[in-house]
């Protein structure tokens, strides 16, 4: 590790140098110091810049009024909107929503992402068609679909899932080409020689040797999937979810219900990165002894 | 068991000027090895050596000619035919244990019988006590003693290593000559080598093959007349290697020649009486 100290340690009377690892927990200490000091500029910018509460809300905005009684928490701030939201249920509702069609259209992307992006490693002729298309599909936005799922498939849930699908799938596909193609030559004449044939070879040796990378790509294809749901859920505010509170929020010109709507979006992120990805990432990496 | 290289010639295709042209890497080669016996391939870079043990491996297909195993012609890669590489191609993701047995595994045998069959192998190789490792835990020349243990565990009927000592350092390279040898005479497989160590093949083969500079072709098949175990210090050993040296040297510097600015000269060209191969001449 580039940010490895080293301590002094005495043995047997002599001072050695042994590097140190910084402990998960100093950074834990430090990204939640980190998030801490903007959260303490963020209230010292809304309290003195002058700034109307209305287009930038405090986070949670104490004050003494001109009576002299304290409050701690304004009731423009995004924390009052928090609260709002929560004791509505709104909040768990729309979260439950978003993350219900996160769950349909990222395992479909999945899937299908995979098994497209195999084929097009594997197979000259889907290489050769498909394959050479699906980078300038990916590079479409995959908000530019949502049109055509209206009429397509209705304006439903299901049009929303295809935005998420069309939006994730080719990044999916793309990455496990990489990976697969990426997996050294050793693996799959090792697999040959003891025997594996094509099905063998594919989900014994080639899936596993590929994971390290595939990882990553599942990783960007859910941020795809997230930012392409939540672009739906903006345009189609009419349906419950985390990215239509946002714009209930620019509807109602409720600043602070829309600061809150972006942090529940980069706070579910964040945790999903921490607990999913981060874990599995790491798990692999430790697996195959590049990381202690 | 008999195998049988009948003839086999390989092209590859290497772009050039004007499109795609045909390299030949291989002559006509024909040459037996009989069952049991260790055979020795020997010769300089791109000179097929390699590519005789992909063939027969079934990694590769001829151009023409066949590669035989007991009258059958190869087609594809069987675990009657293991291999052990130059790098371990140790599944990173697997125990040491597993990875021994996923070619059992594929063979259809239970997981019982597998398992005792790996600790077995695995013995054999002295590392049973890492059974349950990872192999990045294990160092270089540990992994080539799993990657041989996953070979034989397939007890297959003739063993392949493409230069397995080649990526290990001199001191874990000459023990693991001498785990070889060893190996090789409690379990009589047969083994066909290949190797740029004259002295590794003298030490442990019956039969050199030493092949000629690109496109290879046999050079000559020498019979090695001492009996098994050998020892590496022994004088006559090395008075026969001296003898075979030069045959190599003479290919090893006709390639060379090739590669190389037109100022290099091999060092004892001069000295030699005929006047090696090169002098000047370009092939």
């Amino acid at each position: 590790m580039s940010n490895a100290s080293m301590d002094s340690v005495q043995v047997r009377g002599a001072a050695i140098k042994i590097q140190n690892q910084p402990s998960p927990w100093a950074a834990f200490a430090i990204r939640v110091a980190f998030i801490l000091g903007l959260m303490i500029l963020w209230e010292l910018v809304t309290a003195f810049s002058g700034v109307p509460t209305y287009l930038f809300p405090p986070l949670i905005g104490p004050r003494i009024d001109t009576e002299g009684v304290f409050h701690l928490v304004h009731p423009g701030s995004v924390l009052a909107a928090f609260q709002r939201i929560v004791s509505d249920g709104s909040l768990l509702a729309s979260t439950l929503s978003s993350f219900g069609r996160m769950a349909i259209g990222y395992s479909v992307s999945v899937v299908g992402g995979v098994a497209l992006g195999t084929l097009i490693a594997r197979n000259w002729y889907v290489r050769q068609t498909i394959g050479s298309m699906v980078l300038s599909l990916q590079s479409l936005p995959s908000i530019c679909w949502l049109p055509f799922a209206l009429i397509w498939v209705g304006i439903n849930e299901n049009a929303i899932i295809l935005v998420i699908v069309l939006g994730a799938l080719f990044a999916i596909a793309i990455s496990t080409e990489g990976a697969i193609r990426n997996v050294p030559p050793i693996y799959t004449k090792v697999g040959r020689v003891l025997g594996a044939k094509r099905l063998a070879l594919a989900k014994d040796v080639l899936f596993f040797a590929a994971l390290p990378e595939l990882l990553g790509g599942l990783k960007v294809g859910w941020t795809f999937a997230w930012r392409a749901l939540m672009a739906a859920e903006l345009i189609r505010a009419d349906v419950a979810g985390i990215g239509a509170q946002l714009q209930v929020g620019r509807d109602f010109n409720d600043m602070a219900l829309m600061f809150a709507s972006v942090i529940t979006i980069l706070a579910i992120g964040l945790l999903v990165d921490l607990l999913i990805f981060g874990t599995a990432e790491r798990a692999v990496r430790r697996r195959w002894g590049l990381e202690k | 068991m008999s195998i049988e290289f009948q003839s086999v010639q390989k092209f590859f295709q290497r772009p050039g000027k004007g499109g795609m042209g045909r390299v030949q890497a291989l002559s006509p080669t024909t040459f037996n090895i009989q069952s049991g016996e260790f055979f020795s391939i020997i010769g300089p870079s791109g000179c097929g050596k390699s590519t005789l043990l992909n063939l027969l491996a079934g990694l590769d297909e001829p151009s023409a000619g066949k590669v035989l195993v007991d009258g059958v012609e190869v087609k594809e890669p069987g675990p009657d035919r293991a291999v052990v590489f130059q790098e371990h191609g140790l599944m990173p993701w697997m125990t040491v244990r597993h990875n021994v047995e996923y070619g059992l595994k594929l063979a259809g045998m239970a997981p019982k019988d597998r398992q005792e069959k790996a600790m077995q192998y695995l013995r054999m190789v002295h590392l049973s006590k890492f059974a349950e490792s990872y192999p990045h835990q294990l160092s270089g020349g540990m992994r080539q003693r799993v990657s041989i243990a996953r070979a034989l565990a397939l007890e297959p009927r003739i063993l392949l290593m493409d230069e397995p000592f080649s990526a290990l350092d001199a001191q874990t390279r000459d023990v693991l000559q001498d785990e070889l040898q060893r190996i090789w005479e409690e379990t009589r497989t047969t083994i066909l080598f290949v190797t740029h160590h004259l002295s590794e093949a003298v030490y442990l083969s019956d039969r050199v093959m030493i092949m000629t500079a690109p496109p290879g072709s046999i050079k000559r098949i020498v019979r090695v007349p001492f009996a098994h175990p050998r020892q590496k210090t022994s004088n006559e050993l090395s008075a026969f290697i001296n003898d075979l040296h030069q045959d190599i040297k003479t290919e090893v510097d006709i390639v060379a020649a090739r590669e190389l600015d037109p100022d290099w000269q091999p060092e004892n060209a001069i000295r030699q009486e005929d006047g090696i191969v090169m002098q000047g001449e370009g092939i």
